[in-house]
């Protein structure tokens, strides 16, 4: 997973930022205690999402706790759920396979970071893969299919992000128990991994028409030395608005408890400003280092 | 059957025109536009039924109480309730036609409407005819399966074959998501822009983002 998800703090109350806050340290630790202090370096806001999206939206208990990061003063952290735990495995087997993909993907020099990053979290990722066998197994097979697709050179950016989408569906569809909760979350959760493929494709563009790398949207649109003309950009952004709408729709006929409000500024409002910060190239992960 | 007014999201206590203006958003909100060709459709159309019953209920009651004076509650269950009641998307009324389409692609309606999309495309796959039908069809699948893209493509080229047919131009309004969606209230915008006005770098430099969690280098590796 890739940190594309963010909500819009404006449309929060203070209590609701405090909740995502705490499910964010929440998982953090969870992490920490399953697999180890390493693992914690995984944490990013897509995967935070995740485990709201799995939890069933129950009151969360909030206990402070310090950690590295807050030596001091301690922060707000969500206890431990059975949905902090699926949550906590997913992430360790999709972003362990995130990297082999990386691996694959990058020359030697780009793909040094991935190798060190396996290496880390080898073990982490094996205690993953006996806890979830089901779920490590499609991510695996997804996997490979898009490495399929890759050397082929799709140019059709719905079947390589179907990959991507299918694989989160698959947490929903192994880690939640009521059908219809299980049906309509599997369908959310496609369309978030659709639109975070993309979002990412859309922002490496540059990057990966530099050095080669594999990316649908290269195949897909008439580009300029990878980069992409106003109407294209529109043609993105309207296939991307699309599964945002349909996430939209989808968590409209759920009860997410305490979440709704977090959710809901994400699939109206946070996703669409990612959308296009990123199309307009004012995005950046990284940015956060920097505001701080 | 659920409390009336828990359905709605209002107090008891409400008035008449809060409970409408409820309804109304909630109508809007599971509008059969929201959910056309949508794999959650049928969710959808019970959380409308149970919305109109609610209102029902509700109105009924408060009839047999107060004699509802001019102005009072009355005619808009019937009006949103008819719009879902009729609601199939594969029903006659949209996408059912294909009057004079082979038998051929007959099937690979049936095979739509029964919800097989992989049988549905292998039936189009096996068929060479490729009319703008085929494309039509092809665009629902993808549709369906949500590849958005795919679909607008197909269906572009269902309309440049065909541009007279009605149902394929439809077709493309509802793939390009050109009907008005649903938003709540205090929601603006709804799409991904291109625009780099202030009020974008607003709301992106105003993300939650780590000034708050303290967590800025655990990003993704």
């Amino acid at each position: 997973m890739f940190g594309y998800v963010r909500t819009a703090p404006d449309h929060l109350s203070q209590q609701e930022q405090q909740n995502f806050a705490g499910m964010y340290c929440g998982l953090c630790h969870t992490l920490g205690r399953r697999y180890g202090a390493v693992s914690r370096m995984i944490l990013n806001y897509d995967l935070t999402f995740l485990a709201i999206l799995l939890s069933g939206g129950e009151e969360c208990r909030c206990e402070k706790h310090r950690c590295v990061v807050h030596p001091f003063c301690g922060r707000a952290c969500a206890q431990p759920t059975a949905a902090l735990e699926l949550a906590a495995d997913y992430s360790v087997i999709l972003t362990w396979w995130q990297m082999q993909d990386g691996i694959a993907d990058s020359g030697f020099f780009r793909g040094l970071k991935y190798r060190l990053a396996t290496v880390l979290l080898r073990k982490a990722y094996r205690k993953a893969k006996a806890l979830q066998p089901k779920f490590d197994e499609r991510t695996c097979h997804q996997l490979q299919e898009l490495a399929e697709l890759e050397h082929q050179q799709c140019a059709s950016m719905d079947q390589a992000a179907d990959t991507f989408a299918r694989l989160l569906a698959a947490a929903a569809e192994e880690g939640v128990a009521d059908p219809t909760r299980r049906r309509v979350l599997t369908q959310l959760l496609y369309h978030l991994g659709r639109w975070v493929y993309l979002i990412d494709a859309a922002d490496d563009l540059k990057r990966d028409y530099a050095d080669g790398s594999y990316n649908p949207l290269l195949y897909r649109f008439a580009h300029d030395h990878g980069v992409l003309t106003a109407e294209q950009q529109a043609e993105l952004g309207r296939t991307l608005d699309l599964s945002i709408r349909q996430m939209a729709a989808a968590y409209e006929l759920l009860d997410f408890g305490i979440w709704s409000n977090v959710i809901c500024s994400v699939v109206y409002e946070g996703l669409y400003a990612v959308g296009t910060a990123v199309l307009n190239g004012t995005f950046h992960r990284r940015s956060k280092k920097r505001e701080k | 059957m659920r409390d009336p007014y828990q359905v709605l999201g209002v107090s008891s206590t409400a008035s008449d025109e809060e409970i409408k203006k409820a309804y109304r958003n909630l109508a809007r909100k599971y509008h059969p536009d929201n959910y056309h060709d949508n794999p959650l459709a049928d969710l959808a159309q019970e959380r409308m039924k149970e919305i109109n019953e609610a209102y029902e209920t509700i109105q009924n009651q408060r009839k047999g109480k107060t004699t509802a004076g001019p102005g009072g509650p009355g005619g808009y269950g019937a009006g949103y309730g008819a719009g879902y009641g009729a609601y199939d998307p594969w029903g006659q009324q949209t996408y059912g036609g294909g009057q004079g389409s082979s038998p051929a692609m007959h099937r690979v309606r049936v095979a739509i409407r029964q919800g097989d999309l992989n049988m549905a495309d292998e039936l189009l796959n096996a068929n060479k005819e490729q009319s703008a039908e085929w494309f039509f069809l092809k665009g629902i699948i993808c549709h369906r399966r949500g590849w958005m893209d795919e679909a607008v493509r197909y269906m572009r080229t269902a309309v440049q074959m065909d541009p007279n047919d009605p149902e394929y131009r439809r077709g493309l309004d509802m793939v390009e998501g050109r009907q008005e969606a649903y938003r709540p209230e205090g929601f603006g915008g709804g799409f991904t822009g291109t625009c780099a006005d202030d009020s974008c770098a607003r709301i992106c430099g105003a993300l939650l983002c780590c000034q708050m969690m303290g967590g800025g280098y655990i990003c993704c590796i």
